[in-house]
């Protein structure tokens, strides 16, 4: 132990020993700083080239699926870069697709709560949100989202986002809530965006907006007039605003594979049987409207006899005290009175609808919905006429 | 200084005297300045030699930050799960070269850096020999980058007392400036290695110097700022953990940090009662065991890494993650128990590396998982993983090193919220509390005991109950006299009580004694005095208050008979009196207590 050693004899011996041995410290800190920095930049160096490294084996490891791999590599790249956006966002989206979601979440929610209208982290908490069926934070992130910053891409990016909302909400089966973003979501297409507007024009299609699927369906007709999405769509878009005619031209343009596909199938079948049954249809000679007539009034009458056989209804009840029997009376009352009179052929064709309409209702509610093709046809050239004389 | 060419003009003469005369007063002003500062102002080389001090320990600590983490990345490999060979391997090969270095090189690094700079500030005038520094440097790198489960904080902190202590001999400082340079350093070290220079001053004050001496202070700040100035420079000013947000709690939740604190407070006990219990067994095992303990302790640790790969090193990515809340409770609990263990294989075999860092892993382990077992059970319970873990850290900072102020304010700094304050205040109080009630010595204490010294505790000394005149003075034990009372009638009192002795207050603040003798003489002699004050008296007298330490009145008691203890209100007002048998009486009953 030396030092409790005496100090040297004079004050200013030792004044100057200190001065220089000062001097020296400081000329040993500037080295000792120029040698750290040397060190420190290697340092800095390498631990950022080991993130990148990691980061890379993530991205490759995401890539080939394997989560739980991207989220190890993930974690060790943030070692070596604490706190780096990049990163943790990619961790993040490996946790949710791994399923960890609430993980995943927090570490979303740290990174939006830096920057908060992030429209990629609105739209990744948007996901886990819907992941985990709570659609009104779903609902709110996906909207924080289309509202939101996007770095590239912004227009395309919202329209994504935007159409990614609409088709989760339609999987909900939500159509009304749906309804305004799948209508912004059309108005954001641009008229020769051919692929955007047939994406559009099915959502507009399970949004129930049959006018405006119809209208971007033609317009993505009339591009490539053999489209077969865009015929199949139009053709129901069309059957279901009930011009059947049109529809079935549609459904006839399609190729022999696709008008066999069942859904397709039903409604091009629909359409002929209408087409053919239909007594209101314009042009129509008068005895072919009166035949029609008469034929779908038998139609509705033959599904009301076979339910109130299913149900012990006797038909015709006397006096008529079930609804069911009314109703049947009522037609062969006019039946009855049709051959009586030659009464003019297009009131009687309004009338025979009418009736037949409310034969077919009272007989799905006793039986259920009709089965038979011709029974769901005098219904929907029912509903035809309501619409045309609403 | 060059002469003037001849050959010059009579304007550039006259501007060449003119800079001789500058340069001749800055060379006198220069020597003034580096008289005053080296040779008649040591307080003030001191200052400078502060932030000296700060930027070679700053230099330091990053030098060392950035050997862990090469050795780790070389030994273990840059994953956070290194692959099987290596998890064994490295801990093992590590530890094999941490024995030898400290048995054939280095042997004074063994043992805790914070009680090596107290010794040097108590015990070794302020001498740690440099070789200590660089063996730290040394066997803790390899130590912890080869997976040891130990911290850089401790060794950091000697290694700044380390240098300072090289600067302040070779600049052959007074012998006082040398035992409080020690502490200096070790407050640059420890805010370079914490990046924290609040937490690195109080905890010297509150553990390696004990007291708030004025004379040490501004100079332990210079120094922690600078080495953080500096270690920033290097790596950054990001804070040690990324600490998500903390809300302010509502009050319902103090119960849950109150639970952390008894939970906290617990596992500090045992993990202290631990390591008391099994040193001294450890260090009584045959000589040889030396060179096999550190590579025993890595084997034990590399096995349970292979598992656990969390549990070696340092831990502050591990950490990191845990105040993040990306672990679930059951995996908090195992990680805090396991540490525990991994923890005590290292430091009790002997290599050398500080507890601090563990015992902020334990606690942000055991804080996540208590949070998250109450919020299970409390599912109204809003603050999160990550603030319970914050608070955990502080609560075994608190319980298991003994140091309340400086955990308090430690999480403050790393966590830059003061939501997390009152937390940590009740956890880590309540842990310190429990932990003191069990274990009445200190962690710190255990280990320097344990080999042998008695250095001052600097809890026993902050716990010590200071003796005030008011606990000695004797509340009746003098007459006291007015300069104006007529002799005869003192006579008569003094006649009262022939023992008492005689206090004459001339005005308020000066207190004389007078003499019996001298007062019968004035009685006996008809043409004597007639009042008190024409008696011939002894003083003035040193006066007393009653909050003053009982030290105070030794200094005085001595010369004198009696001292009268005042008012602080009327200094005219008499409380008491003292004399040197009341404080012997006092001190012997309190040594008796």
């Amino acid at each position: 132990m030396n030092s409790s050693e005496p100090s040297p004899s004079t004050p200013v011996h030792v004044g100057q020993s200190r001065e220089r041995v000062l001097i020296l410290s400081l000329a040993i800190l500037a080295g000792l700083f120029v040698v750290t920095a040397f060190l420190a930049r290697q340092y800095h160096r390498s631990i950022h080239h080991l993130g990148d490294d990691w980061y890379a084996k993530g991205e490759s490891s995401l890539k080939s699926r394997d989560a739980a791999a991207a989220i190890q590599d993930y974690r060790n790249a943030l070692v070596y870069k604490p706190g780096d956006p990049t990163f943790e966002f990619h961790l993040a989206q490996a946790l949710a697709r791994s399923g960890r979601d609430e993980l995943a979440r927090s570490y979303f929610l740290t990174l939006l709560s830096a920057s908060p209208g992030s429209g990629k982290l609105n739209l990744a908490l948007a996901r886990i949100a819907a992941q985990e069926n709570s659609p009104a934070s779903a609902v709110r992130y996906y909207h924080n989202a289309i509202y939101g910053v996007w770095e590239e891409n912004p227009l395309s990016m919202r329209w994504q986002v935007r159409r990614e909302l609409c088709q989760y909400l339609l999987d909900l089966g939500a159509v009304q809530e749906a309804q305004p973003d799948v209508i912004a979501l059309a108005q954001e297409v641009s008229r020769s965006d051919y692929a955007r507007q047939k994406i559009t024009a099915d959502l507009l299609l399970r949004a129930a907006l049959w006018n405006r699927a119809l209208d971007m369906y033609r317009s993505v007709l009339l591009a490539d007039s053999r489209d077969h999405d865009a015929l199949a769509g139009a053709g129901q878009a069309a059957f279901h605003l009930g011009r059947y005619g049109p529809a079935r031209n549609y459904f006839d343009r399609l190729p022999r594979e696709r008008r066999e596909a069942p859904e397709i199938a039903g409604m091009a079948g629909l359409s002929s049987l209408i087409e053919e049954m239909n007594p209101l249809l314009p042009g129509l000679p008068a005895s072919e409207q009166r035949k029609r007539a008469d034929a779908i009034l038998g139609v509705a009458t033959a599904r009301l006899e076979n339910c109130a056989q299913q149900r012990g209804i006797t038909l015709p009840g006397k006096p008529p005290l079930d609804p069911f029997q009314q109703i049947y009376s009522t037609g062969r009352e006019m039946s009855r009175s049709w051959r009586r009179a030659a009464d003019h052929a297009s009131e009687r064709a309004a009338n025979a609808v009418s009736l037949a309409a409310r034969m077919e209702e009272a007989a799905s509610e006793r039986c259920g919905a009709p089965q038979n093709r011709a029974d769901q046809a005098v219904l929907l050239i029912s509903q035809g006429s309501e619409g045309t004389s609403r | 200084m060059n002469l003037p060419d001849p050959s010059t003009s009579q304007p550039e003469k006259s501007r060449l005297a003119f800079v001789s005369r500058l340069l001749h007063q800055a060379h006198s002003a220069w020597q003034a300045w580096t008289r005053d500062i080296f040779v008649e102002r040591e307080e003030r080389l001191f200052l400078v030699l502060a932030i000296v001090i700060g930027a070679f320990s700053g230099l330091a600590v990053v030098c060392f930050h950035i050997a862990i983490d090469w050795i780790r990345i070389l030994s273990l490999g840059s994953s956070l799960r290194p692959s099987f060979p290596r998890v064994i391997l490295a801990p093992v090969i590590g530890g094999l070269a941490v024995a030898l270095l400290t048995i054939y090189l280095f042997p004074r690094v063994r043992g805790s850096g914070v009680n090596q700079t107290k010794a040097a500030v108590y015990v070794w005038d302020g001498y740690i020999p440099f070789s200590t520094v660089i063996g730290k440097f040394v066997t803790c790198a390899v130590a912890l980058g080869s997976g040891q489960s130990l911290g850089p904080e401790d060794p950091s902190l000697q290694m700044g007392a380390g240098i300072a202590s090289k600067i302040g001999r070779t600049l052959h400082l007074s012998q006082r400036k040398l035992r409080l340079i020690a502490p200096v350093g070790a407050a640059a070290g420890l805010a370079a290695a914490f990046n924290a220079p609040i937490s690195a001053v109080l905890f010297v004050i509150e553990e390696v110097i004990g007291t708030w001496s004025a004379g040490v202070l501004g100079a332990i700040i210079l120094a922690a700022v600078s080495s953080v100035v500096t270690m920033r420079w290097f790596l950054g000013s990001a804070p040690l953990f990324r600490i998500p947000a903390v809300q302010a709690p509502r009050p319902v939740e103090f119960f849950a940090y109150a639970i952390l604190g008894v939970v906290g407070g617990c596992v500090s006990l045992l993990f202290t009662k631990w390591v008391e219990y099994s040193r001294p067994k450890i260090q009584a095992l045959p000589s040889w065991t030396r060179y096999v303990l550190p590579s025993a302790a890595g084997l034990a640790i590399g096995a349970i890494g292979i598992w656990m790969p969390q549990v070696m090193g340092v831990g502050y990515a591990i950490m990191d993650q845990a105040l993040h809340g990306q672990f679930a409770w059951k995996l908090l609990l195992i990680l805090a128990l396991v540490k525990i263990l991994t923890t005590g294989f290292s430091f009790l075999s002997g290599t050398p590396g500080g507890l601090f860092a563990p015992t902020l892993f334990i606690g942000a382990m055991l804080g996540g998982g208590i949070g998250a077992i109450e919020q299970h059970f409390v599912p109204g319970l809003n603050t999160s993983i990550g603030a319970f873990a914050l608070v955990g850290m502080g609560t075994l900072f608190g319980g298991f090193l003994r140091v309340p102020i400086t955990s308090v304010f430690m999480v403050i700094e790393v966590s830059g919220n003061y939501a997390a304050a009152l937390p940590v205040m009740v956890s880590s109080l309540i842990a310190y509390l429990i932990s003191r009630r069990y274990q009445s010595v200190p962690l710190f204490d255990i280990l320097t005991r344990q080999d042998g010294l008695l250095l001052p505790s600097t809890e026993e000394r902050r716990e010590h109950v200071v003796i005030l005149v008011e606990d000695a003075m004797r509340g009746n034990g003098a007459i006291v006299t007015r300069a104006a009372e007529p002799v005869a009638d003192l006579v008569q009192r003094a006649a009262a009580r022939e023992d008492a002795p005689l206090l004459l207050c001339v005005r308020p603040g000066e207190w004389r004694l007078l003499d019996r003798e001298d007062l019968q003489r004035q009685v006996a002699d008809p043409a004597g005095a007639t009042t008190a004050g024409d008696i011939k008296s002894r003083g003035p007298l040193p006066i007393l208050f009653p909050d003053e330490p009982i030290d105070e009145a030794l200094r005085w008691v001595g010369d004198w008979l009696i001292l009268p203890v005042v008012s602080r209100a009327d200094l005219g007002r008499i409380e008491g009196v003292l004399s040197l048998s009341d404080i012997l009486k006092v001190l012997h009953k309190a040594a008796k207590d």
